[in-house]
């Protein structure tokens, strides 16, 4: 059986055309994807049912035990944190909302350790971005900055930029032109018509720097700036106000080096200035498939993009003191329900360190290194592969993920809609 | 009138305690003091569940009313927002939200203060002997406005992002500043006696005094002038910016050094 115009599962470029082919329950074949992605959809090395781990010691259990452990350690928590949530699908996410909300925890995902930054510039001087589908038939001029779409990213220059046909560029490849700023010179730079090698922590002073030439004012300017010359900064500024139509994409070298949403939001004022001499829009890179989708959910179910704090029953959000890894390295939180996301990979020790004195229960279809000292690992079907639900891309487009295998799995909503079924029962909210 | 509160030993001591009815207000009916609650975690607890209240005295208006806070107290989040008059007196550390939205009155604390202190704060004083951690006198997620008005005064060090969108009132901080002070401030006065980095990103006005070294100073201010100031006498240099945002804002620095 081969399916075509497959949404991949893995990053939030969201690609919606691959080829996957299916023998036996097996995905044995898949096209059109990229490495990360392929493996993704070939990987099928999953826990049979729920395990619980008590005195050291794992066994295997229940579907049933499972569920009414985790409803026992959410229900005993004076502040519980529900973690991760960017690669399910919406459905799950906003079950996870409802689930906190009623509970009195803290929610939040992996946003606030990759672009919860620039959602915090966002909301001081707004969004100014477009569709990907706009930047691929206009856009002349492209910016990665502090991103290395390459090797995180690998189809986003072939759909979306440098190498994607345009409906109106003649010689999209030719015409359009690629900026690159980045600490090293990754394989994203190799291909640019212009990199800035930026020093550590000087994106703020090179991004205000190129603010002031925009606006004619060059005469303060140091011969050079964070390690790139004036020169070049004049010729950059010059690039970006000749483009008809500019895009600035950025990575985490933007939103987690020194002065995080502050980089972002100069570059945003940057994009805002240039739109007084010309088109320009601005689109984060994220990561996971469906990051941007908790964001929407979080958005329109707390009125919050993410680090929603509802443990007085009202929604309060103050990245810095309710975002996961503050609570966890300030060791408040005393249970955490993990949910499609590894924690224990991605933060830093001291959070990790608190994370593994805690109950931990994880729902996910894979075991990764938060698994090891989970008190629960509730296996799940994997969105986009074996189960179906709705996603967003880097974009803020959302698409509907299809299912490619039968499931023998429950889904994140089967697993999450009944743990909440029975937190509202205990709560005697019918 | 003078209010003791000292903390009693809980179970889990790392969960904070949201405490925002800790002012003088809350003191002036003695009866009162019983029926505050304040939460912790996701718990809602009875005042006298997590202190030993000690009450002196009698009080007609918040002036009146001295409020001390001693034991553990550097997990209670909240304490004196929105006060508008009397004493608090806090005898160790400080959790974050200190002073938030306060209009005036006088806040002391002994210790250390955790992040946002005195963050949107209106009028009164806060002073702070030991370090302010990030975010001190600033605004909240997302607003256009922190400090407007009232004095912080910080005897340690600052952490990142003191004074942003300082839109009034003055702040002092004897030590050294961390990261991006003064970022986005529109109007008021910043003092810094020791050093720091990248200062008055984004700065539309006010003033700004660093009597230290500004590491990593930002490209995007206008030398204007130079100045002999300070005690004893020595050469100050005069920024104007953040010309990167059309910026009127005024800097006084002692040493800087650009990133190169």
């Amino acid at each position: 059986m081969i399916y075509h115009d497959v949404l991949c599962p893995f990053c939030a470029c969201l690609c919606d055309d691959i080829v996957v082919e299916v023998e036996d329950g097996r995905i044995v074949k898949v096209d059109n994807a990229c490495d990360l992605g392929t493996h993704k959809f070939m990987s099928d090395e999953k826990l049979r049912s729920p395990m619980r781990r008590e005195r050291g010691v794992w066994r295997e259990v229940g579907m049933e035990e499972a569920i009414s452990r985790t409803v026992e350690i959410l229900l005993d928590a004076d502040r519980p944190l529900l973690y991760g949530w960017s690669s399910t699908h919406v459905e799950a996410q906003g079950l996870g909302i409802r689930i906190a909300e009623v509970i009195g925890g803290v929610i939040d995902s992996t946003t606030s350790i990759c672009h919860g930054p620039s959602i915090l510039a966002i909301q001081e001087v707004g969004h100014p971005g477009s569709t990907l589908g706009q930047i691929k038939n206009r856009a002349d001029l492209v910016v990665y900055w502090g991103c290395n779409p390459i090797e995180a990213h690998p189809r986003h220059l072939s759909r979306y930029t440098t190498y994607a046909d345009g409906f109106f560029l003649n010689k999209a490849f030719r015409e359009r032109k690629l900026i690159v700023a980045d600490t090293r010179r990754t394989q994203s730079a190799r291909i640019a018509d212009e990199f800035l090698l930026v020093k550590h922590d000087a994106d703020y002073a090179i991004l205000g720097a190129i603010r002031a030439i925009v606006r004619g004012q060059t005469d303060m300017i140091p011969p050079s700036v964070g390690g790139v010359p004036k020169q070049q900064l004049l010729r950059v500024a010059e690039m970006c106000k000749k483009a008809k139509y500019g895009v600035f994409f950025f990575g985490m070298g933007l939103t987690q080096t020194a002065g995080k949403y502050k980089n972002v939001r100069n570059a945003i004022e940057l994009v805002i200035e240039l739109n007084r001499h010309t088109k320009f829009t601005l689109t984060p890179m994220r990561g996971h498939f469906n990051v941007y989708g908790f964001n929407e959910v979080c958005t329109w179910m707390t009125g919050y993009p993410y680090a929603v704090d509802y443990s007085r029953g009202l929604a309060f959000y103050n990245p810095g003191e309710t975002t996961a890894v503050d609570i966890l390295a300030r060791g408040e939180c005393d249970a955490c329900l993990v949910v499609a996301s590894d924690p224990a990979a991605h933060m830093p020790k001291k959070a990790v360190a608190h994370l593994s004195t805690i109950p931990v229960v994880q729902i996910d279809p894979q075991i990764n290194l938060t698994s090891a000292f989970c008190e629960l690992l509730i296996p799940v079907a994997t969105t986009g592969i074996d189960a179906e639900g709705s996603a967003y891309r880097m974009d803020g487009v959302p698409l509907r993920m299809k299912a490619v295998l039968k499931n023998v799995h429950p889904t994140d909503t089967d697993v999450l809609g009944e743990i909440y079924r029975r937190i509202r029962g205990a709560k005697g909210c019918g | 009138m003078k209010v003791v509160l000292t903390t009693k030993p809980r179970k889990n001591p790392r969960i904070p305690v949201e405490a925002e009815l800790l002012i003088p207000e809350s003191f002036l009916d003695p009866s009162g003091a019983e029926e505050l609650t304040v939460w912790e975690g996701n718990r809602e607890r009875g005042l006298s569940d997590l202190f030993d209240i000690h009450v002196e005295g009698g009080a007609e208006k918040a002036e009146e009313v001295q409020l001390v806070v001693r034991g553990d107290t550097g997990t209670l989040k909240r304490v004196g927002e929105r006060m508008t008059g009397g004493r608090i007196l806090i005898e160790g550390d400080i959790g974050m939200h200190c002073g938030n939205l306060m209009k005036g009155g006088t806040i002391e604390i002994a210790g250390n203060a955790d992040a946002w202190l005195g963050r949107e704060m209106l009028g009164g004083e806060i002073r702070c002997r030991g370090n302010a951690n990030h975010y001190l006198a600033s605004g909240y997620r997302g607003e256009k406005f922190g400090m407007k008005g009232g004095v912080v005064e910080v005897f340690g060090n600052a952490g990142d992002y003191t004074a942003e969108y300082l839109s009034g009132g003055k702040v002092i901080v004897h030590g050294n500043a961390g990261d991006l002070p003064g970022i986005e401030m529109a109007a008021g006065t910043l003092v810094i006696m020791g050093d720091c980095r990248r200062a008055c990103g984004n700065m539309t006005g006010g003033e700004v005094y660093i009597h230290g070294t500004v590491h990593q100073m930002l490209p995007t201010f206008r030398k204007v002038g130079e100045k002999v100031m300070g005690e004893p006498p020595a050469p100050y240099s005069i920024f104007t910016g953040d010309i990167a945002n059309r910026g009127k804002g005024t800097i006084f620095i002692r040493n800087y050094q650009y990133l190169l």
